[in-house]
């Protein structure tokens, strides 16, 4: 089983939004709908569909850490194009256009560099 | 250098999308929202934890009836391997810490015009938005003999936990010699595949432990997912340990008798030691109660923001709805989580919830080591999900024992992934 205290670290989402950004600011809430509207954003929405299966952790799934934007992009892109692919990812990536694995990679790439 | 932990976490909050200077929110209709989540499992529990970073003013709930989750993938291990059903197991620790309350109870009726959920203990919990992520409930009787009490005989085993362990201690007390029945339901049903796994898995166990032994599947359906990798596996690792037949070949089942461990097709009745059936299965009761299901049994919804086409305000996710061609799998209900939170959160905020590309991929193990897969990729625009073409598609046939290798490590990479972003 997990360490409960790897747990507990994981489990403060909310704690660690509000650690990041700052807590007590005053904002409009034209400032808090923009906001939303951001962090809900159509590349944040669409990569949802990677976090079940992707992480940080490396292993027998390949992390998101490994690949800058351009990087990422051209790996989703060869998966698509690789028409041997013997992998679940392959068989994903066929399925989105080259536009949709653009908006994914920048989504991604942009969280990766702003951590 | 970040610490394994904190990079995980800020991966998990970077998909979440939350970014650096992204600012709390103040907004009168979010601060005040009150959100009731019904269900823990992979759909609800991923459902609150995204809704509690994307609207940390929010107050959200999530009502559980039990203290720990006994997790569906990879039970059939269990039942077949030195798996412990303790590997299942998740608490809701990492949910409380989060500031997510939770109610340790059951939801007895919900009241959609007044919008509150009532709970088995009296409490009321009043909602600006309710998620039902109830899973499935089993109909009893709709197999003839096959009631709540025939299954502390005859387990199902399709909900992990004590009939998990009580299908493995059937399995333990099992001579060499006799047989195991397992009876599959015709679709929809959770987990298409599961039954073929857990075939693999029991085929696994009678060749180690119980060599003359054999399962027999009896099967409503002809054909059935991932279906020719199964069979391909099963001709080459179990050739005398499963028989499999469909319903061409009077595998259909019309009534089970507990008292005498007998179940009878058309023409047939077979008595078996183990007899595992895989009853037809329907939404989560309170489903019923918040009449958010239909006459099938399902729940219709909206497949972009989720929310029911039968009742406004009430979302409903995971393998209680009708979402075909996307499967009642633990990836569809955690991912059709984290798109309706999305779209809950911005309809809170007074922007519509906007169309986007879904996912499943479900991994199922052949042998303790090899797996096959299946995946999808589905548009929600248009009213409906459906599958984009030239996309998805299951394992190679014929693949080398490498390929399989590889599929099982990724199918427990993914359990490990998957669990930690539902559960922590």
């Amino acid at each position: 089983m997990r360490n409960p205290k790897f747990q507990i670290i994981l489990g403060s989402l909310s704690a660690l939004c509000l650690a990041a950004c700052g807590s007590g600011t005053d904002t409009s809430r034209k400032d808090s709908v923009a906001d939303t509207a951001a962090r809900t954003s159509s590349g944040a929405l669409m990569a949802s569909a990677c976090s079940g299966c992707h992480s940080s952790d490396a292993g027998a799934i390949a992390s998101f850490e490994a690949y800058d934007q351009s990087g990422l992009e051209q790996r989703l892109l060869d998966y698509k194009s690789d028409e041997n692919g013997t992998t679940v990812m392959h068989r994903l990536a066929r399925g989105y256009s080259d536009a949709d694995i653009a908006l994914v990679s920048a989504f991604l790439s942009e969280m990766r560099d702003a951590t | 250098m970040i610490g394994a932990f904190d990079r995980r976490q800020l991966l998990q909050s970077a998909v979440l999308g939350l970014g650096v200077g992204a600012l709390p929110l103040n907004a009168v209709g979010q601060s005040s929202a009150r959100i009731v989540i019904v269900g823990g499992g992979f759909g609800g529990s991923s459902a609150a934890r995204l809704l509690s970073s994307l609207l940390p003013e929010a107050k959200i709930t999530l009502v559980e009836a039990n203290a720990t989750y006994t997790a569906c993938p990879f039970s059939n291990l269990v039942l077949g391997t030195d798996r412990p059903l303790s590997a299942q197991r998740f608490t809701y620790d990492a949910l409380k810490s989060g500031g997510i309350e939770i109610a340790n109870d059951r939801a007895v009726n919900v009241d959609p015009e007044l919008k509150f959920v009532t709970l088995a203990g009296g409490q009321s919990l009043t909602y600006d938005r309710l998620i039902l992520s109830p899973g499935i409930d089993l109909r009893w009787n709709a197999i003839e003999g096959y009631t709540q009490a025939a299954a502390d005989l005859l387990p199902h085993a399709w909900k992990a936990g004590p009939q998990t362990t009580l299908l493995k201690s059937q399995l333990d007390a099992l001579a060499d010699g006799e047989n195991v029945v397992m009876t599959v339901p015709p679709a929809p049903y959770r987990c298409p595949p599961g039954p073929y796994e857990r075939a693999s898995m029991i085929a696994h166990y009678l060749k180690a432990r119980r060599p003359r032994s054999k399962l027999i599947v009896l099967d409503a359906k002809d054909q059935f997912s991932k279906m020719a990798l199964f069979q391909e596996a099963w001709a080459e690792h179990y050739p005398d340990h499963i028989e499999w037949r469909g319903a061409i070949d009077d595998g259909g089942i019309t009534r089970v008798d507990a008292s005498t461990n007998s179940v009878f097709t058309d023409f047939d009745e077979i008595s078996a030691p183990v007899i595992n059936v895989i009853p037809p299965q329907k939404a989560g009761a309170i489903a019923d109660v918040a009449g958010v299901s239909d006459a099938t049994g399902w729940c219709p919804i909206d497949p972009i923001s989720f929310e029911s086409r039968l009742q406004s305000d009430i979302h409903v996710i995971g393998d209680a709805t009708i979402a075909a061609p996307m499967p009642k799998s633990a990836f569809s209900a955690n991912l059709q989580a984290k798109v309706c939170a999305i779209a809950v959160a911005r309809s809170l905020s007074g922007i519509a919830p906007e169309p986007t590309v879904l996912a499943n991929t479900c991994y199922s193990y052949t042998t303790p080591d090899e797996a096959i897969s299946i995946a999808g990729v589905y548009n929600n625009e248009g009213g409906r999900l459906s599958s984009v073409s030239g996309a998805g598609g299951v394992s190679p046939l014929g693949a080398d024992k490498t390929v399989r290798n590889a599929e099982a490590a990724q199918a427990e990479h993914w359990f490990s992934t998957i669990t930690a972003e539902a559960f922590g």
